[in-house]
């Protein structure tokens, strides 16, 4: 399995803050990959860094083999990586369906003066972009509810709608910044069961997870960082059980007993 | 019955005349709205247009039908050339900035004697039909139409939203920008010529600050988000001062500012809210 | 010589009007996001309310600077909850505010020339020191001295206020982000009233000396500052008091150099070409540089 991103040596710092300190790891193609850590470890930071929000001080990211550190988002974006946010960034005042048509972005397929002129041409790609994002809604499960306004829906609603907005670019490599914050399990099955079949279409998926119950359950391997630096990879059950993980996660033993004491 | 409306249409006609004038201004700052900047420069691209169109009609004697869409392209290419400086500073200082132009081209005008008669202005004896102005105006607005349903439209609305989002779906936020740039000055070119035939008389002081703030304010008045909008809001704009006059001429100035404010207050996102509309629907559908 | 250094004093002495201007305008700017347009309509009242502390309640000089200072300060807190604070419960942004300040810009404006009766005052003679000051063969008038150090006092005060202060820390901390602000213990809405106290006093005191020392006291003083005092903000960059005060205090020097040395009627220009090149070559001021984007 040859790696579809490569992620070498990266670091990133605000003032005198670093966020990311010498970060190596990759995403193997076809897979699903969970990046893990501790808050402020510095995920959501590597997810800007990946899809050209903010630019590494140094170190590469690699994607088949193109770097593309120094790209700006719109053509990382044309490369093939989408992503979505943390804390749900639609636009506001678009409905379900304009969301994902503005997703569609990248293949609009006609010059601005035709589809301005409304030429035949440039008509036949609009719809086809509109039943492109149709069918986008369906595959996220929000089928049938194209002319709603989003920021009036469901917080777990908008979460599907953002996916399908970042597949409106269709990507070769999925980043997902914690897809399931604020579901219930079994809302967050469901985005599991979705990530597994764009997998099995052939998508790359990194996800950035904090329910380790997910992970286990959905990522075939497993990056776990801290302060910054990657603390291992593999799968996720040997990722859990490395003791420098444990006690990121958990705190030490005798932290925890302490802890328990309090309660 | 005939004679109360001819009375009526003299006492209006150029109310109405300026109220169309007006939108051509409220919808250059339309333009740039609503793919997120706050610009006052259409002021600078209607004196561009103004000057020039007008030195055309007098100088090399163009038809007014020609003049029209070479308006048009000076301001185009001034705003293209506005676009390539001011789409490097963050939206604050871009603000600050067209303000700043817009003092620039009052100084230049005042200046650049041979093209705008300096502080004695220059008086233009053009005619231009009254129809023929309406005729212009719905051509710009089915522009605008068309605009918005292009995917240009559904592109400048995700930058103005939120364009660090709209770079990673890979819509280009600055060209996309530049686009709203170029609409903007030849919208904004056409509006300064037709005012000038509108005044038949231009001068340095026609093309000032106070056409940036008050357009600002129609455009938001009659809802940013629309470009019906901003012919809404143009229209209300100019009626304003006209029914504030007929009602307490004595504070015609107050009442225009304290109905601005209230309105603002009240109605922030003007008269045209699609989004409202929509929030309001899916209030009622369970 | 003396002729230049009387010119560069007169300069200096009508910069310190611009930069005093410049400095409430880039504090509001920074701390609260708004592009007042209301903000000269302050310098009017002021040297309006100096005016009648002379004219009608016949008070020293002194106390009538205080009138007008107050008067411009209580106007802007006025203007700041009537016309921006509804807006602030909205997150109307920008724009928002921007309208409202246009809207008490027209309205203050309007009423300032009717209180002026449509025409413009200026202080009588024996209210103000308009006595000269000599030192050495070089004469300036008192007014000048008064308005250059009154710069020299704002500038150093606002500056030590606003980057060594607690209080200077929270105004900047709202500036950068008002939730985050409210969560480390700062209460913005006291923050937003003295920000909007401090810039209406400057604004005002600009107002004052300016109503004296050009005898202009009308609407159209508050305008005239404002044109002029804009460009250093530019220059300047708002964010930064320092930046204004050198700007607003260039700006003045080179109008007048300009007129005595060039010409009359290129003043204006020389300033916006002046203002045009540092929006090309250094767009966020000579102080600018730091990455400050309001989130």
């Amino acid at each position: 399995m040859s790696d579809l991103l490569q992620v070498e040596n990266l670091q990133k710092s605000f003032g005198g803050l670093t966020a990311v300190a010498d970060l190596s790891f990759s995403v193997p193609s076809g897979s699903v990959t969970g990046l893990m850590g501790p808050n402020g470890a510095g995920k959501t930071t590597v997810i800007n860094l990946v899809s050209g929000l903010l630019r590494p001080n140094r170190g590469h990211v690699v994607l088949n083999g193109e770097r593309i550190e120094a790209l700006p988002p719109q053509h990382i974006a044309a490369r093939g990586i989408a992503r979505t946010y943390q804390n749900v960034r639609l636009f506001s005042g678009m409905t379900v369906l304009e969301q994902v048509m503005a997703g569609c972005f990248l293949r609009r397929d006609t010059s601005l003066f035709a589809s301005f002129l409304g030429l035949p041409a440039a008509n036949a790609a609009r719809r086809a972009v509109a039943r492109h994002a149709l069918e986008l809604l369906e595959q996220v499960g929000m089928a049938g509810r194209g002319d709603d306004l989003a920021e009036a829906l469901s917080y777990g609603e908008q979460r599907r709608i953002e996916i399908a907005r970042a597949l409106g670019t269709q990507p070769r490599l999925l980043l997902l910044d914690e897809p399931t914050a604020g579901m219930n399990a079994q809302e967050s099955d469901g985005i599991g069961r979705l990530v597994h079949s764009l997998r099995d279409g052939g998508m790359t998926v990194l996800m950035v997870e904090h329910n380790v119950r997910l992970v286990m359950d959905f990522c075939d391997r497993v990056t776990v960082m801290n302060f910054g630096r990657a603390l291992t990879h593999g799968t996720a059950r040997d990722c859990m059980a490395h003791p420098e993980v444990q006690e990121a996660y958990f705190g030490r033993r005798d932290d925890a007993e302490r802890i328990r004491a309090l309660r | 019955m005939s004679d109360w409306f001819q009375d009526l249409w003299a006492a209006y006609r150029s109310t109405l005349g300026f109220a169309m004038v007006n939108a051509f201004f409220s919808l250059s700052t339309y333009a740039v709205l609503s793919a997120g900047i706050l610009s006052f420069a259409t002021v600078t691209y209607a004196a561009a247009g103004g000057f020039i169109g007008t030195q055309l009609a007098l100088q090399a004697h163009l038809p007014v039908l020609l003049v029209l869409p070479a308006s048009a392209l000076v301001g185009a290419l001034l705003a293209f050339a506005v676009a390539l400086v001011f789409l490097r500073l963050d939206s604050h200082w871009m603000a600050l900035a067209s303000l700043a132009l817009v003092l620039i081209t009052r100084v230049v005008a005042l200046n650049a004697t041979p093209l705008t008669g300096g502080v004695n202005g220059l008086s233009v004896p053009l005619f231009f039909p009254f129809a023929a102005l309406a005729g212009l105006l719905a051509l710009t607005a089915v522009v605008f139409w068309r605009l918005s349903n292009s995917w240009y439209g559904i592109a400048a609305r995700a930058v103005r939203e939120d364009p660090a989002v709209a770079s990673t779906l890979g819509i280009p936020p600055r060209r996309i920008q530049t686009i709203a740039f170029v609409v903007s000055g030849a919208v904004g070119g056409l509006g300064g010529m037709t005012l000038a035939l509108m005044l038949q008389f231009l001068s340095p002081e026609t093309y000032f600050i106070n056409i940036a703030f008050t357009m600002i304010a129609a455009v938001v008045l009659g809802g940013s988000y629309h470009w019906a909008g901003a012919i809404l809001g143009a229209c209300v704009f100019t009626a304003l001062p006209v029914i504030a006059q007929a009602v307490l001429p004595e504070f015609e100035k107050v009442l225009n500012g304290v109905a601005l404010l209230l309105i603002m207050i009240f109605l922030p996102r003007g008269l045209i809210d699609p989004r409202g509309w929509k929030l309001r629907r899916a209030a009622k559908s369970p | 010589m003396s002729l230049f250094i009387e010119q560069l004093i007169n300069g200096c002495a009508l910069g310190s009007l611009y930069a005093l201007f410049a400095i409430g305008f880039g504090l509001v700017f920074a701390t609260l996001g708004i592009l007042n347009a209301a903000h000269g309509t302050y310098a009017s009242w002021a040297a309006i309310a100096a005016y009648w502390a002379v004219d009608q309640l016949g008070l020293p000089f002194p106390f009538a600077m205080l009138a007008g200072v107050a008067g411009g300060a209580v106007l802007a807190l006025l203007v700041d909850q009537i016309g921006f604070q509804p807006l602030r419960a909205r997150n109307a942004g920008l724009l928002g505010a921007l309208i409202t300040s246009i809207a008490c810009w027209i309205v203050l404006d309007s009423l300032a020339d009717s209180a002026t009766g449509h025409q413009s005052l200026s202080f009588p003679l024996p209210a103000y020191p308009s006595g000269m000051i000599h030192i050495g063969e070089i004469q300036f008038a008192t007014m000048q001295g008064i308005s250059i150090a009154a710069m020299l006092v704002v500038t150093v005060g606002m500056h030590w206020l606003i980057r060594y202060s607690r209080f200077g820390a929270a105004m900047r901390a709202v500036g950068w982000n008002e939730a985050a602000a409210s969560l480390s213990g700062v209460n913005p809405r006291r923050v937003v009233m003295v920000t909007a106290l401090l810039a209406g006093a400057t604004s005002g005191l600009a107002g004052v000396l300016g109503g004296v020392t050009t005898q202009n006291v009308s609407y159209t003083l508050g305008e005239g500052l404002m044109l002029k005092g804009f460009a250093a903000v530019v220059v300047g960059g708002y964010d930064d008091v320092r930046g204004a005060a050198v700007a607003g205090v260039a700006l003045g020097v080179l109008e007048v150099m300009a007129a005595q040395y060039i010409s009359t009627s290129l003043r204006d220009g020389i300033t916006y070409a002046l203002l045009l090149g540092f929006l090309l070559v250094r767009p966020r001021g000579i102080f600018g540089g730091v990455a400050f984007t309001r989130a």
